[in-house]
């Protein structure tokens, strides 16, 4: 079937035929990486620059921490996603623990933006510019880390990558990705920075 | 702003800008201005990413009809809808037919360039839909019923308490004029509208060939409300945005934010290839992408002109340029302001409709120093000054007949030095008619257009003779 844009494309550029002329010019050299432990506090401050909270937390200390956030945000309601990682740190356990109403991850739109948090777990961490990389799929859904007021993700070092082209090697068949770089803001009215305008208004990532 | 111009009276829209727009627009380049530096500063490598970023949009313009042939490839296979639209007119129609089919009363729209240059809000409207503008600048704009102001920034030249009116106006409340209390409030209608809009419209800052990926680029969240809520999303997306692949978008990612607002990556970059996979993931169940052509394959023609789709929309350009900081976005007459308005529109609109755009310009050359991808725009902007004088295969010349003649004389004059030093000898001949001083004014037409602006100094400068006698004293 003829194309009649790509005809004119071809007759504008005066193409003999339809293959690549030359090859797509080459990139930059990828970043080297600093140790696992420089890269993690490279990362952690990253995200508070980008007016998000960064914590280091052992496994065990995750009960409290969560505690403190349902009091210091005042969590009602939120939903969890659903991955081993969240399920071993008991996650949803302890939030009902802490009476908050804890909906199934893919619950109906409405229920989720009902949520003042939503807990998910990013598949990648990029220390240079504070950034979270999240897939989604039937267990880990679009609108946890979008609709509820507090974004909380829980991450560990191995999602740990160098940079862009690290993470696009691995992740560029998946069909959705997201990259989150800090919380939702905007300077639309007279330039004045607001967090929060449509996604998260607070960011939380904790490392364990 | 509303429809697609068929004049750009630059020079007179220029002369009714009120003194708070450049006021205002001047606030917001400046703040652009630092951030951009401070980023630019952490970069060593900046230089050779934006050559980089340069080569590979080069690359990728020679052989745009391979990478979206690709893509379309690419995006089929994930199972999207992939349409072609030559004209504005065909891309409203596929939009307002994919909307029929589902029965759609709300549409619920992310920043788009695309669907401002095709008008796809009024067509909606027409049709009986509903098409909100969800970027809180451009729901401001679109209550307001202006056009945008700066390409980042739309809706900067309205004051908070103007806007506050706007909101206690429209939605039939008694706004306050804090910035934070206006964004909460727009949190709150909009998210309404996300629930309820059956259609997400948005468009594109790249697609990538190689997976046949959309890549969209938001700071508020509402590109991925917008993607993520409806059960339908429509792309549109100019074929310039075409890039070969994920490596490639390393380059412009790392470009993007910095150039743009001083981050280093902007909050949201959502990467979508076709639609959701299962129900409880969220996401549209249909992904349609609107591939729009609308006289760009035309501008591939001219291999000075094209060389405006390296372009990335950061804006960068438009800080910088004291002709936009004195007039703002709306003298422009588009969608699209700035040095890149003056080499786009152009080319986009005919060079008869926007003829006066390429001479909004000092040719200072500040926009080609800043452009994250090396966009040549002073040699863009002399070449379509070129095309709107001695016209194109769309216009004809528009310089008077006298100037063409007086322009082609000097033009030999100069070619030739004997020609040209003979005129030498010829020219102090006529300072005694016009000579005032050490200047010559009141030239006759056409050489009036010059004296009447400024004086020329006297004929009669010996530079040869000048140079020669410096050359043996020496």
């Amino acid at each position: 079937m003829t194309n009649p844009i790509l005809e004119n494309i071809r007759r504008a550029l005066g193409r003999p035929q339809e293959t690549l002329l030359g090859l797509r010019p080459s990139i930059l050299e990828p970043r080297t990486p600093a140790s696992p432990d420089s890269e993690i506090a490279f990362f952690l401050e990253e995200i508070e620059n980008l007016s998000g909270v960064g914590q280091k937390l052992a496994a065990n200390e995750v009960e409290t921490a969560l505690k403190n956030l349902v009091s210091e945000q005042k969590i009602g309601k939120a939903s969890v996603w659903n991955t081993p990682l969240l399920h071993d740190l008991k996650i949803a356990e302890h939030l009902r623990a802490l009476g908050v109403d804890v909906i199934p991850p893919n619950a109906s739109k409405h229920q989720i933006a009902e949520c003042d948090l939503g807990v998910t777990e990013a598949d990648f961490i990029l220390p240079e510019t504070g950034t979270l990389a999240l897939r989604s799929s039937e267990e880990k859904p679009r609108a946890t880390s979008l609709a509820p007021r507090v974004h909380l993700a829980i991450v560990t070092p191995a999602a740990l990558r160098a940079d862009l082209h690290q993470v696009f090697a691995e992740a560029k068949n998946s069909h959705y990705l997201v990259f989150i770089s800090g919380a939702s803001r905007t300077a639309d009215i007279e330039l004045t920075l607001v967090l929060g305008v449509h996604g998260p208004k607070n960011l939380y990532v904790w490392v364990i | 702003m509303s429809n697609t111009p068929t004049y750009i009276g630059f020079e007179e829209y220029s002369q009714h800008i009120p003194a708070s727009i450049p006021a205002a627009v001047q606030q917001a380049t400046s703040r652009f201005i630092v951030g951009r530096a401070a980023r630019v500063a952490e970069l060593p490598e900046w230089e050779q990413l934006r050559q980089a970023g340069s080569d590979i949009r080069l690359h990728t313009i020679e052989n745009m009809d391979v990478y979206l042939a690709q893509f379309e490839e690419k995006v089929k296979a994930a199972g999207g809808h992939v349409h072609w639209a030559e004209t504005a007119e065909d891309a409203r129609q596929i939009v307002l037919e994919i909307a029929k089919t589902h029965h759609v009363k709300m549409a619920v729209k992310s920043k788009s360039m695309a669907t401002e240059e095709i008008n796809l809000n009024q067509a909606l409207e027409a049709a009986g839909i509903e098409a909100i503008e969800t970027d809180l600048g451009e729901y401001i704009i679109q209550i307001a019923g202006t056009g945008p102001s700066h390409i980042l920034a739309p809706a900067v030249h309205l004051k908070k308490e103007e806007v506050a009116a706007l909101f206690s106006k429209h939605l039939h409340m008694n706004a306050p004029d804090d910035p934070i209390e206006l964004a909460q409030i727009a949190r709150k209608t909009l998210r309404e509208k996300f629930l309820a809009a059956e259609m997400g419209i948005s468009g594109g800052n790249f697609l990538i060939a190689e997976s046949g990926t959309l890549v969209l680029v938001t700071n508020e969240g509402n590109g991925r409300m917008c993607t993520t809520m409806p059960d339908l999303h429509v792309a549109v997306v100019g074929i310039d945005k075409i890039i070969p692949d994920w490596e490639s978008l390393t380059v412009f990612l790392k470009l993007l934010a910095r150039s743009a607002t001083g981050q280093k990556l902007s909050t949201y970059t959502q990467f979508i290839s076709g639609a959701r996979r299962s129900e409880g993931e969220f996401g549209p169940n249909e992904f349609h992408i609107v591939l729009l052509d609308n006289g760009r394959s035309n501008i591939l023609k001219d291999p000075i002109g094209r060389e405006v789709f390296k372009c990335i929309r950061c804006g960068s350009c438009v800080n910088v340029c004291p002709v936009y900081k004195n007039v703002g976005g709306f003298a422009y007459g588009w969608f699209i302001s700035g040095p890149i308005g003056a080499i786009f529109a152009p080319q986009m609109l005919g060079t008869q409709t926007a003829r006066e755009l390429p001479y909004a310009s000092t040719l200072c050359g500040a926009c080609a120093d800043v452009c994250p991808v090396k966009i040549p725009i002073p040699t863009i902007l002399r070449h379509l000054r070129r095309r709107v004088a001695q016209g194109d295969e769309f216009s004809k010349p528009s310089m008077p007949a006298p100037l063409q003649v007086t322009a082609s004389l000097t033009s030999a004059a100069l070619a030739s030095h004997w020609v040209y030093r003979f005129g030498t000898r010829l020219l102090p001949l006529i300072n005694p008619l016009f000579r005032h001083n050490n200047w010559l004014t009141n030239m006759p037409y056409p050489l009036s257009r010059w004296t009447k602006v400024r004086p020329l100094p006297a004929f009669g400068a010996h530079f040869r003779q000048w140079w020669k006698k410096r050359r043996t004293t020496k």
